[in-house]
């Protein structure tokens, strides 16, 4: 059962795949691009198609997914929160 | 085990300019808004006919003029059109377009309101439509290879799924279709931001790459021209948020997975122009999904690929739009919409080359007469680009 995904095992964040994951979940995800599986806590509710954080993210740092920056952290998010809006923005506009 | 595509080829209506479409409408084509309620009229008294209403047409100068212009003509010109009653409200415009699509070499006649009134202009119209719905009703379908089916691809209310399923399955099918010496089309200049120099490196040469990033810019200029945010909930949208997509680099990184590994950027074209050659093509256009299809359409696209994430709904009056889904929950609260679900790439039952040639599969049908959902349910949005106000 594949609950997250990601794409590259360098990234910054995967995509809950599921519906109802909810904050204390056990959560199996699987990395793509290298075919392999991780499995770690839910640390937040997460909707369908919303991103975890795979690692604690600090203010500041760049988001990398699909191995390249997606944008930057606005607040802290802590390996397994969720990762929006509400704590990343793009760095373009 | 993909499909050998190198002998593929599909049924389809060759027109007088030798290329082939999949669709035989006859449309009635307003040049303004004030012929509107007369092309409706025709297309009431007459079977099979379709009217094409749409807000503009007026007061238009300068480059919005002329992508006005290039649209209705390219619309009128799209192989999937047999032929085409064009009315408007004066004739010299009018003319303007009927030539544009009289070059094809297809049945075209024009209709200026001014001098005559809507019911003399109605009753001349219907006359000529009939004609020719009689006359397209007995063309037929002929086998034609796969590289003269020109294919374009759009996805619409994104979300994270689109660059984990859905957009990759079009990359998939595009790399397949490429070296059969197919004409592609991607575009969406917007939602390349993030993954610019990504595209970039995949263009043929430094001139293709140079003409890209100069439409790059220039798309960039006018938005932070305008802006007053970060645009959040315009690009990425609202639904594309609550899809989870977070910012525009993410939502690009997943519409670039569409033109697949292999495809090389052969060509970059403005709004509604013509690719010359066959290969990938990148033309210059809105995100707005029916504003894209409705340009792609005009450059002579035939088939359109539309994955989708939180369930983009549209269609379009000529090209046959098929929609590509890998939200398990959007295929199954509104399913009526999607024609090619593969969801199961997510859960791991599918593998990226099944996906690709279940919608290969489905282009073949689709080309060949299947209507598509957007067709089944009545969806034809029809919506021209602007580039400023009228004067």
């Amino acid at each position: 059962m594949i609950d997250f995904v990601v794409h590259d095992e360098g990234d910054s964040v995967g995509v809950v795949v599921v519906e109802g994951v909810k904050a204390g979940d056990e959560i199996a995800g699987w990395i793509m691009d290298q075919d392999t599986e991780v499995q770690f806590v839910a640390a937040s509710d997460i909707p369908i198609g919303h991103k975890l954080a795979i690692k604690p993210l600090k203010t500041g740092d760049t988001v990398i997914k699909y191995g390249v920056d997606i944008g930057k952290v606005v607040v802290d998010i802590g390996k397994g929160e969720h990762a929006h809006v509400q704590n990343i923005k793009t760095k373009r506009w | 085990m993909s499909q050998d595509l190198s002998n593929a080829t599909f049924s389809g209506y060759r027109r007088e300019n030798g290329r082939v479409g999949v669709r035989n409408h006859v449309i009635i084509l307003p040049v303004d808004d004030l012929s509107n309620s007369a092309c409706e009229a025709v297309a009431n008294n007459i079977t099979g006919v379709m009217a094409l209403p749409h807000p503009y047409g007026r007061l238009q100068f300068g480059e919005d003029l002329d992508l006005h212009f290039r649209t209705l003509i390219g619309t009128g010109a799209n192989p999937n059109v047999a032929a085409v009653v064009v009315i408007g409200i004066e004739n010299g415009w009018t003319q303007k377009i009927v030539e544009g699509i009289a070059a094809t070499g297809k049945p075209v006649t024009g209709f200026g309101i001014e001098q005559h009134g809507d019911h003399e202009t109605i009753m001349k119209a219907s006359k000529v439509a009939k004609e020719y719905t009689q006359w397209a009703s007995e063309l037929r379908r002929e086998e034609a290879p796969l590289s003269e089916l020109w294919v374009s691809t759009k996805c619409g209310e994104s979300d994270t799924t689109s660059g984990c399923g859905s957009n990759p399955t079009v990359g998939n099918a595009f790399d397949k279709l490429y070296p059969q010496g197919s004409t592609l089309l991607f575009g969406e200049t917007s939602e390349i931001t993030g993954g610019e120099h990504l595209v970039a490196e995949r263009c043929r040469n430094d001139e293709v790459r140079e003409r890209f990033m100069f439409m790059f810019n220039r798309y960039q200029d006018m938005i932070n021209r305008f802006k007053t945010s970060d645009l959040s909930e315009s690009q990425p949208t609202k639904g594309n948020i609550e899809g989870g997509l977070t910012t525009i680099e993410e939502k690009a990184l997943g519409n670039i997975q569409k033109i697949g590994k292999k495809c090389v950027v052969d060509g970059v074209l403005d709004k509604a122009e013509e690719p010359t050659g066959p290969g990938l093509w990148f033309m210059d256009s809105s995100s707005a999904a029916a504003e894209m299809v409705t340009l792609a359409a005009a450059a002579g696209y035939v088939v359109h690929f539309f994955p989708t994430g939180q369930g983009n709904i549209i269609g379009n009056p000529i090209i046959p739009v098929i929609k590509i889904c890998a939200n398990p929950r959007t295929v199954r609260t509104m399913g009526e919409h999607v024609d090619v679900d593969v969801s199961a790439l997510l859960r791991k039952e599918m593998t990226p080359d099944g996906a690709g040639d279940a919608l290969l599969d489905n282009m073949f049908r689709t080309a060949n007469g299947r209507l598509t959902s957007a067709e089944a349910l009545g969806h034809k949005e029809f919506v021209l680009t602007r580039l400023y106000e009228s004067a």
